[in-house]
């Protein structure tokens, strides 16, 4: 198992090095205009489900046995029209990228079906499909993480992912089966008839399965392992794809089969969603404020995000199994205006990240800087995506985290030891996985494009070309709507809460108006006023600065004070690393960093110091801790086995016909 | 009950001011009793800096007149300079300067910073303060006593 280095090396930079004189151009405009396209084909379907009746498909032919069959609703629909969005930016951007880097045919070619299959997952309407769908999803996105399989971390990133995202399909094709066949039927529609007549034995195994395989989608403790991995190894847009759009599909599955197909569950379902909601936002957030590496630093953002959702989900399941709707209902709410806002920024996150790493070659923090003089669009964009990360007012996440805080805080807790006590706890989660997510984003944003340049390469930086900066507009776009207008979603939302589970089609939602009001609570805040009345205040304040200034002399300009010395160089600058250092030491019992320093002295005396070497890596303390024995174990295991292949085909031609003995006599 | 005590045993520690000496120049900020002074070493042998800390502390308190340090010449209306200027410091010596805005001062203090003292002509020695940077006041002595400092500060500070 090979550790997260703390310095990753330098990726090689997209666009050097021969060009493929063979490859039409109209290839990378083709594979991005229609992955745009069926992004556009998703978010029109999507949104005509929500508003409109929901439409069913069967195709008997294409599957035998079963056959295909599709069911939208606006549960499905809100994902994806989610998606759809999110491929719509992905697609016109996917155009530039392409011809910037050097994208082979065959991941061009993979990356509409990868969409598409994610378009199906949530449409569809039994087992069978859905799990169809679910593996050409996996497939697909496994190709497109090796686009680049010429270098070693991505075939790594690659083995990881694979394994991990079967081991996921294993267990929701485990709780399917065990579903369908108690529940009497393949479609999703038989289960949810015969629902009440599961045994609790039956909906927990299926609980526990579904938790663990759409929890390692999601990126959830402790199975988050492949998401920080395979993230920053994959091209920036399937990047953007994998942490907006796919791990969205891992929430949806929780939602489809845990509270809606299975609910109401006991309280301890909620409970364990909260817990791990819990643990992956800190863990993740924890991981990303001290990440050097600008996609790893999103992509354990991602985790955090999911975190979130889980937390809010299962806060909502909690409080509607403890007869609470209206606060169970701002909790569900929360929990998808948070994954649709998530989907927005880390979308132009990860896009500004790519067109960063198209610009420069580079992906560590510690390397760039500069990037605000020579890529100012860019700069700007991933400034407005940091800020929706950060959770602040004004940026994209700062609704849905502010109605999750609403939820968990005026949670009814009278006389009930266990609501009393894990509300707080998860305001307490809430509040440190946003002051952290703060630091990190400041650190990514600041150390990555402010300040002087700290390599060659940052120095050429060039901006991005025109269909990338489209592409990441209409991302910004998103982020905008929901940092200042969520009354634009407020329709699309009620559809959706109306049909969910735990909240029931009576109670009272949030009311997501220009200002939003919370029903039964004491809270209300406006986005879009609050955006205004800072412009304001920004005028006024430069207006009075400059009608106060009309009578002072010009601005002398003095050199920069260096304290003495001559000139300031781009390495006495903060870096990413020593940046996160003071949250790196608070964090040491967690984070368990492996430093070492080396100080050389001359030859000629012991009080001079020729050289310090300061190195320090952060290997990932989970996976060193759960995965590490489990890898050893089967490899362990892999060793002995071989003993029995030698080679030899007589040995084999024996094996064989010992199998169909013993098969013969017990089949007796 | 004790440090009551101790401030009655004591009595008084500072000494006693002087009658303010006649102002050489006019305090650059245009307000008497106030000046900031950022100090520099140009090359001393910190006898200079010996009798500077003295006279800032308790006994001297040079801060009734009117002067204090500072820690950075951006904050500062007047530059302290003392030794002789060596090669290594003369460019620092500058950039300070042009670091104090305008208008400022500059006081020399002791006689290697007047005159170059009896480091004048070593191997690695540019000259006096005045041979790098123009100066105001001049403190001659080697080194000059705390009273001396004290009197050329007020000759600034105006008070």
């Amino acid at each position: 198992m090979t550790t997260a280095v703390h310095t990753p090396p330098a990726v090689p930079a997209l666009g050097e090095g021969p060009r493929d004189a063979r490859r039409p151009r109209g290839e990378a405009a083709l594979s991005g205009g229609l992955t745009a396209v069926l992004g556009a084909v998703g978010l029109a379907l999507g949104l005509s489900v929500i508003f409109g009746e929901p439409r069913h498909l069967r195709i008997g032919w294409l599957l035998p046995l079963v056959g295909v069959r599709f069911d939208l609703d606006p549960l499905g629909g809100v994902f994806i029209a989610a998606t759809g969005a999110v491929s719509i930016a992905v697609g016109i951007y996917a155009v530039g990228y392409a011809r910037r880097g050097r994208w082979a045919r065959f991941p061009l070619a993979t990356l509409p079906v990868f969409v598409t299959s994610m378009l199906l997952v949530p449409a569809a309407g039994s087992v069978t499909t859905f799990l169809l769908a679910w593996e050409v999803m996996a497939a697909t996105s496994l190709a497109l993480v090796l686009s680049e399989h010429h270098r070693g971390a991505v075939r790594s990133a690659g083995i990881f992912y694979a394994i991990m995202t079967q081991l996921g399909f294993v267990a929701i094709l485990l709780a399917l089966v065990v579903l369908s066949g108690a529940g009497g039927g393949d479609a999703f529609e038989t289960i949810a008839a015969h629902a009440d007549g599961l045994t609790s034995g039956t909906r927990t195994t299926v609980f526990l399965l579904t938790l663990m395989g759409f929890g390692s989608k999601a990126g959830l403790l402790p199975l988050h392992a492949w998401l920080p991995r395979a993230h920053p190894e994959a091209p920036s847009p399937v990047s953007a794809l994998m942490s907006a759009a796919m791990v969205n599909m891992g929430i949806y599955g929780i939602i489809r089969i845990d509270l809606q197909l299975l609910g109401p569950g006991p309280h301890w379902w909620g409970l364990t969603l909260m817990i791990f909601g819990a643990i992956s936002a800190v863990f993740g957030v924890l991981q990303a404020s001290v990440a050097t590496d600008l996609k790893q630093l999103l992509a354990y953002s991602t985790t955090e995000n999911m975190g979130l959702v889980t937390l809010a989900l299962g806060a909502a399941a909690l409080l509607s199994s403890f007869g609470a709707p209206t606060v169970a209902a701002i909790a569900m709410t929360a929990a998808l205006l948070h994954l649709l806002s998530h989907a927005a920024f880390k979308t132009l996150g990860f896009l500004a990240a790519g067109s960063v790493l198209a610009a420069t070659g580079l992906r560590d923090l510690d390397k760039l800087g500069g990037l605000a003089r020579r890529m100012p669009a860019t700069t700007v964009l991933f400034g407005i995506a940091a800020l929706g990360a950060s959770g602040l007012p004004l940026g994209a996440g700062f609704v849905s985290e502010w109605l999750l805080l609403q939820s968990l805080i005026h949670s009814p807790h009278d006389d009930n030891t266990l609501l009393a006590l894990a509300m707080p706890l998860s305001v307490g989660a809430v509040a440190l996985t946003t002051g952290l997510g703060i630091a990190a984003m400041a650190k990514a944003f600041g150390v990555g494009f402010l300040a002087r340049p700290r390599s060659p390469a940052a120095r050429a930086a060039r901006e991005a070309p025109a269909s990338m900066l489209t592409g990441m507009t209409l991302a910004a776009a998103a982020c905008a709507v929901f940092a200042f207008a969520p009354v634009l979603l407020a329709s699309t939302l009620q559809q959706v809460l109306a049909v969910l589970p735990t909240v029931g089609g009576d109670a009272a939602g949030p009311q997501l108006g220009t200002i939003l009001r919370l029903p039964g609570v004491a809270g209300s805040i406006s986005p879009g006023v609050l955006a205004a009345a800072l412009v304001v205040a920004v005028v006024l304040a430069l207006g009075i600065a400059r009608w106060g200034a009309r009578h002072r002399p010009a601005a002398a300009v003095a050199p920069l004070w260096a304290c003495g010395a001559d000139a300031l160089s781009p390495r006495m600058q903060y870096t990413a690393t020593s940046f996160a250092e003071p949250l790196q030491r608070v964090f040491d019992d967690v984070l368990r960093p492996d430093t070492d320093m080396e100080v050389t002295h001359f030859a000629e005396s012991q009080y001079l110091v020729e050289k310090v070497t300061y190195r320090t890596s952060l290997a990932d303390p989970v996976e060193q801790r759960f995965y590490a024995p489990v890898v050893r174990a089967v490899t362990t295991w892999a060793q002995w086995v071989r003993r029995a292949h030698t080679g030899s085909v007589h040995l084999y031609l024996a094996y064989g016909a010992l199998g169909l003995l013993i098969v013969l006599l017990v089949a007796r | 009950m004790g440090w009551i005590a101790k401030i009655a045993r004591v009595g008084r520690m500072v000494e006693p001011a002087q009658n303010a000496p006649e102002a050489t120049i006019a305090p650059p900020t245009g307000v008497a009793g106030s000046l900031q002074i950022r100090h520099v070493d140009a090359g001393s042998c910190n006898g200079c800096e010996l009798e500077i800390s003295g006279a800032f502390s308790p006994v001297y308190d040079a801060e009734r007149f009117g002067a204090r340090l500072v820690a950075s010449p951006r904050h500062a209306d007047a530059l302290l300079a003392t030794g002789v200027v060596t090669r290594n410091m003369r460019q620092p010596l500058l950039n300070t300067l042009h670091a104090v805005p305008e208008p400022r001062v500059v006081i020399a203090v002791g006689d290697c910073a007047c005159n170059g003292g009896v480091f004048a002509k070593g191997y690695g020695v540019v000259g006096s303060v005045g041979d790098v940077v123009p100066v105001d006041v001049e403190v001659p002595g080697c080194p000059p006593t705390p009273s001396q400092i004290i009197t050329a500060l007020r000759t600034v500070t105006g008070r």
